[in-house]
């Protein structure tokens, strides 16, 4: 996890001097990985004031505060620049949402190596009450998920936020499970939905096309 | 007392439209208490309650009109017709609109606001300090009768709502708060347009409920029908089906809203859980 906030440090670094005249702030020039919600902010202003604005597809408008397994906060829009796989879960789902896991992981082993290092996978939960830092952080030991992964946990009406942008149905029931729909998404670079496959049939082939298809020779003009 | 309510109402309405503001303070006086009670829901899964408490909350008595979405986005551009981001409303926001801000000539600023989004109308509703009702707080509220509590054995009142399919959308809508009001006070739930509930996304049937749901047939086909309960509420099936096929940026001809808001300090989003 440290490489890929060191990573995204640097990417966030280069977005600001590229992007913006303006040095980064004192806050986001501390090396801790506690700064990277600052630096996150800092791009985003960067951003709003250049013409590389966000595309009107893309879910990094969105705004929230996310927490991960290790405790940083971060915005989506962390993600920008690279392919990102999303799922929404919970962690004591005992059904369809190890399988999703594992269906990401079989993505994750079929790309092409080049294009592995560039993908993010990341891993959203319904379940804002238990899910809580310490839960997601055991459920990434449990599976075995390496630092391209990350999951994240933020409360209710940010995850209710995510999930209607994303398409996923979700509900509660009386024992506090979640029923909900079994989606993996596939963002490209700007943040916008390029693929989805709905189900648990087994099949990455399409998952794996689409991630593939967003080279960086791609990521910019999209699929669309 | 709800008449003199009403008078309240329309006086402070004309008040504002003349002043061309509206203040929440006026807009918190066209609520009314829902008390708390019991949300037996049509259509449940198998681990689902089959009623399920509803607390006591304050619900519009009519939905929200042209006039006041209208206010809304001349306060937030990002929300007017040529400023929304396609992310959070799809093409045909506010298309029946003249303008940005024009209503033109043949839209009603009384009429309910239609052809909006639901991330459109819950940043109406948090700017007024209020939320979007959940399902199980709007069926409790459209299931009460003009005259009692539970409408299902009030004589006339399901005909009233089952004559509302019979009709089809009127070009022009009529204007909101129109209807007859039900025992709570609150008109239009039935019989004027469709309404987004915050949750409308928990209804677990789709396209292809068998295989993007983790609710496996539980919900319509013959499962369903089994489970379901009360079945000549035609309505509320309708509401169910329409629901299920809504995602949050779609907008409708006929599918407006109206606000909630809880009593209680700490206000719940989603669905209310048994006790």
């Amino acid at each position: 996890m440290k490489t890929i906030l060191s990573l995204l440090f640097t990417v966030t670094i280069a977005a600001l001097v590229a992007r913006a005249d303006a040095p980064p702030p004192a806050c986001c020039a501390a090396k801790e990985v506690q700064v990277l919600a600052c630096c996150a902010k800092a791009e985003a202003v960067a951003t709003a004031t250049t013409s590389s604005a966000l595309s009107g597809r893309s879910l990094y408008q969105l705004n929230s505060t996310w927490t991960t397994d290790h405790g940083v906060t971060l915005q989506l829009a962390a993600f920008r620049g690279r392919p990102v796989v999303v799922a929404m879960f919970f962690a004591q789902c005992e059904y369809a949402c190890p399988m999703i896991v594992s269906d990401m992981q079989r993505v994750r082993t079929a790309l092409p190596a080049e294009v592995r290092a560039n993908t993010a996978f990341l891993l959203v939960t319904f379940d804002s009450e238990r899910d809580t830092v310490a839960a997601l952080h055991a459920y990434r030991n449990r599976y075995g998920l390496d630092d391209h992964w990350t999951l994240i946990r933020a409360d209710a009406a940010n995850v209710q936020d995510l999930a209607m942008l994303l398409g996923v149905k979700f509900k509660q029931d009386a024992r506090g499970q979640f029923a909900h729909s079994n989606l993996i998404t596939v963002l490209n670079a700007e943040g916008e939905i390029a693929h989805q496959r709905a189900g648990l049939q087994g099949d990455v082939s399409e998952l794996v096309a689409a991630v593939a298809q967003l080279t960086p020779s791609n990521v910019h003009s999209g699929p669309r | 007392m709800f008449r003199r309510t009403s008078i309240l109402v329309i006086l402070l309405l004309v008040a504002a439209a003349v002043r061309g503001a509206t203040t929440s303070a006026e807009t918190a006086e066209a609520m009314a208490i829902i008390p708390g009670g019991i949300y037996e829901p049509i259509l449940r899964g198998k681990d689902e309650p089959e009623r399920v408490t509803v607390p006591a909350f304050k619900l519009d008595v009519r939905p929200v009109t042209n006039a006041e979405f209208l206010e809304f986005v001349r306060a937030n551009p990002r929300w007017r017709r040529s400023q929304v981001s396609p992310l959070f409303a799809d093409v045909g926001y506010l298309a029946d609109w003249a303008g940005d801000l024009e209503l033109g000539p043949r839209l009603p600023p009384d009429a309910p606001v239609v052809r909006v989004s639901w991330f459109a109308a819950r940043a109406f509703a948090a700017a007024h300090g209020k939320r979007l009702p959940s399902t199980a707080e709007w069926e409790r509220a459209a299931a009460a009768g003009f005259a009692q509590v539970d409408g299902r054995t009030e004589p006339g009142f399901r005909a009233a709502a089952m004559a509302w399919f019979a009709q089809p959308t009127a070009a022009t809508l009529p204007a909101a708060g129109s209807g007859r009001p039900n025992v709570f006070g609150v008109r239009d739930l039935l019989t004027l347009v469709w309404e987004w509930v915050d949750d409308f996304n928990t209804v677990l049937v789709t396209g292809e409920s068998r295989a993007d749901t983790g609710l496996e047939r539980t919900l319509f086909c013959g499962a369903g029908a089994a489970g379901a309960r009360d079945l000549e509420n035609y309505p509320a099936f309708m509401r169910a089906g329409l629901r299920s096929s809504l995602r949050a940026s779609y907008v409708v001809p006929n599918l407006g809203f109206r606000c909630a808001q809880s009593i209680e300090l700490s206000p719940e989003r989603l669905t209310a859980t048994a006790p």
